[in-house]
């Protein structure tokens, strides 16, 4: 037999044998001993506080001076309240000792009981910090950033600038994924929060925020100086190669700050904040940092209403067509027109491309705009009483959607248009992207009998080797180059006599763009220009001019350049 | 089997500041602290200097390369770090560390010379000859950039 009974069945003969009480004396002091020699401390005291009895663990806890504060503490409250553990405010003594304290009024005194709960304490500590805890990097995650915050945020006494937000995100950090796989990406992401942490002060908080952003809460009271120098270094040192599984990586890092509380004293907000800075960072070109203005806010705000109503512009039908006669310089007669899209935005404002095509195109509306622009056009012009050309611009996307042949075809079928007289203005930009597959639309375009001409043509970088690529009908010469300060130097008189030049020798017309005056027109005309475009004999007309326009068709300039707000500069569609 | 030997060559911009008497202090610490560390973790290679640069061959298993380049990136002392080259060697071209002072500047040369004279900078092989080459031209360069 075993020494000590655990089974059920003996401690009811134990109780039986009790209640026939043969032999109190003896199990009284069976149970002292049993109490004497059992792991769990306890102790009876009397009211007032003296030890009727303890065993030997008890005894050894209260040599240490802060069980025996700790339980004094307790034992007044005990008096008082009946019963009391110390669940809630465990007791800790040195370092990973932690030990829960019960005590039991008895009808004569305190029964204390103290149990070990260092286990459960530590096991509880290390799921908390697992909650809190990228497993990838080691370093905290959004949890625990929230957390800090809010801390931060509920002192009331906290100065304005006392602390900062940096969020920080990788650049070209996808392809080093993409091309060399996640086991490597990951390994890198180690080393990235490996040199995050070697720049970070005691009281700082760093936290993976998932993919490759990352977030640090800088509390110093020098901002914003603490927090530029440490974005500085960051952007720095994180943009310094690195060397993962034997692979040469080259990354950069961006870096968005917002203060606190003086941007702002919501934990939420202020993360959203510093990411708008960080925006701005990574459209400024990338491996910099910013810091959040009032400002940018409200342009995100603006942006996001803009979002709103031009998703909804096509199906309210606020979108019109403008149109711009073009002019040849031999005959003075006006050879077409080109198509220059405006948004009668609700509540009256009318908007230029130039200001919402590129939001158009970044939430994916570019195609749907731009196959209404080229219908409408096409259509519009195949009213005409005289078989001039339609010019109309398309994007880059246009030409990544595939879409652009059918929508060319279809335009041209159901309109009735002729397909030489449709003309497609495209920038560099588009060459730029995916230059061979471009090549082969524009091909096919051609086949169809469609023109296309060089928009914009200066602004961009491998001009030259482009219109190698492709023979086109027409270059259209950058209005910057025609008029303002720099133009009319020596500098812009040479180009555009370069242009002029290479035009004729490759058989394209070429158009000077945004003439606005008879001194600009003899000019563009000395240097061989055989084309113009501008305010000089028309702004862009309605449709309803346009047979009137065509029916005086005729050689003359028209009145002097009018003040206008109609842009032409950022046309685009 | 025995494990790949790689070789690291980068060069960097010296961005210590102060008086020169401080800089050939500090130049002196770190190659003390490269010599001690390097020899623990099997690198060897080569380290050459000016005012303007730095440029340094490190030799060794790839994870002491790794965590000894990483290390050399995290200080703050120089800046805009190049990379020449990350490859797999079969043998080493500067098998004794190695330092020296690399420019025109006379006075320099007084200043620093004698760090460079003190660790017997010896290029002695056909490739490190190359490497060498290659990084004088970029000291020199950077030099005459700096001044
Ligand atoms: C240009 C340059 C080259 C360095 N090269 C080495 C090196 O090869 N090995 C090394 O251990 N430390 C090198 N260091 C120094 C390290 O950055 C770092 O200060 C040092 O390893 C710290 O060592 P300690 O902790 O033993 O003092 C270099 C520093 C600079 C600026």
């Amino acid at each position: 037999m075993s020494a000590i009974e655990t089974s059920p069945v003996p401690i009811e003969l134990a109780m039986n044998t009790a209640s026939s009480g043969p032999d109190p004396v003896g199990q009284a002091s069976l149970a002292e001993e049993a109490l004497r020699r059992l792991n769990r401390a306890v102790a009876v005291y009397s009211r007032d506080g003296a030890v009727q009895f303890s065993n030997g663990a008890f005894d050894a806890l209260l040599r240490q001076p802060a069980f025996a504060s700790g339980l004094a503490a307790l034992f007044e409250r005990t008096l008082a309240l009946h019963s009391v553990r110390s669940e809630d405010t465990p007791l800790s003594l040195g370092e990973r000792r932690v030990y829960q304290i019960e005590t039991v009024p008895l009808s004569h005194g305190v029964l204390v009981t103290a149990s070990d709960v260092s286990a459960e304490m530590a096991e509880r500590k290390r799921v908390n910090d697992e909650a809190r805890t990228d497993p990838l990097t080691g370093l905290g995650n959004r949890l625990l950033l929230r957390e800090q915050l809010a801390e931060l945020m509920s002192d009331l006494t906290l100065h304005p600038s006392a602390a900062a937000v940096l969020t920080i995100d990788l650049d070209r950090f996808k392809a080093v994924n993409d091309t060399l796989g996640h086991p490597v990406g990951d390994a890198l992401l180690r080393v990235v929060a490996d040199r995050i942490r070697s720049q970070l002060g005691r009281g700082d908080v760093v936290a993976r925020l998932g993919g490759d952003e990352f977030a640090i809460l800088q509390v110093d009271p020098q901002q914003p100086k603490a927090a530029e120098s440490l974005a500085a270094r960051l952007v720095d040192l994180l943009g310094r190669s690195y060397i993962v599984d034997g692979n040469l990586l080259n990354i950069g890092a961006s870096v968005g700050v917002a203060l606190l509380p003086g941007d702002c004293a919501d934990g939420d907000q202020i993360l959203k904040y510093a990411d708008l800075a960080l925006y701005r960072a990574k459209s400024a070109g990338r491996g910099t940092y910013r810091f959040f203005e009032m400002a940018m806010d409200e342009e995100m705000q603006a942006r996001h209403t803009m979002e709103i109503d031009l998703r909804r512009a096509l199906a309210l039908r606020e979108f019109s067509l403008v149109y711009q006669p073009q002019v040849n310089l031999d005959t003075s007669r006006i050879t077409g027109f080109e198509a220059l899209l405006r948004w009668h935005r609700a509540g009256g404002a009318t908007v230029a491309p130039s200001d919402f095509i590129p939001l158009a195109e970044e939430i994916g509306l570019i195609n749907p705009i731009g196959e209404w622009v080229i219908r409408n056009a096409c259509r519009e012009a195949a009213g005409w009483s005289e078989p001039l050309t339609i010019a109309v611009n398309v994007s880059a996307s246009q030409f990544a959607s595939a879409t652009l042949i059918g929508t060319v075809v279809s335009a041209l079928a159901e309109s009735g248009l002729a397909p030489e007289r449709l003309e497609l203005e495209i920038t560099e930009s588009v060459l730029m992207d995916d230059t061979q597959s471009v090549i082969d639309i524009l091909h096919s375009l051609r086949q169809l009998g469609v023109r296309v001409s060089m928009d914009d043509f200066g602004t961009g970088y491998s001009s030259l080797s482009y219109l190698r690529r492709f023979p086109f009908d027409k270059i259209k010469i950058d209005q910057s180059f025609i008029r303002g300060h720099e133009a009319e130097g020596p500098g812009g008189s040479a180009i555009v006599q370069a242009i002029a030049a290479l035009g004729r020798s490759l058989g394209m017309t070429t158009t000077a763009e945004g003439v606005e005056t008879e001194q600009q027109l003899s000019r563009v005309a000395a240097y061989g220009c055989t084309d113009v475009q501008g305010f000089l004999f028309s702004r862009p007309l309605p449709p309803e001019k346009i047979a009137d326009v065509i029916l005086n068709n005729r050689a003359q300039p028209s009145e002097p350049p009018r003040k206008t707000n109609d842009t032409q500069g950022g046309d685009s569609l | 089997m025995t494990r790949p030997l790689y070789r690291l060559v980068y060069y960097s911009r010296n961005r210590i500041a102060g008086a020169p008497g401080d800089v050939a202090q500090t130049v002196q610490g770190i190659l003390r602290a490269s010599q001690r560390n390097n020899f623990e973790v099997g690198v060897t290679g080569a380290l050459l200097f000016n005012a303007g640069i730095f440029a340094q061959v490190l030799e060794g298993r790839q994870d002491s390369i790794s965590a000894t380049f990483e290390r050399i990136q995290r200080d703050p002392r120089h800046g805009d770090v190049h990379v020449l080259g990350f490859e797999q060697t079969s043998a080493p071209s500067f098998p004794n560390w190695s330092m020296a002072y690399l420019g025109r500047s006379r006075e320099a040369e007084n200043l620093f010379g004698s760090i460079a004279a003190d660790s017997g900078f010896r290029p002695d092989s056909l490739e490190s000859e190359r490497i060498f080459r290659i990084m004088r031209e970029i000291a020199l360069e950077e030099e005459s950039a700096a001044a």
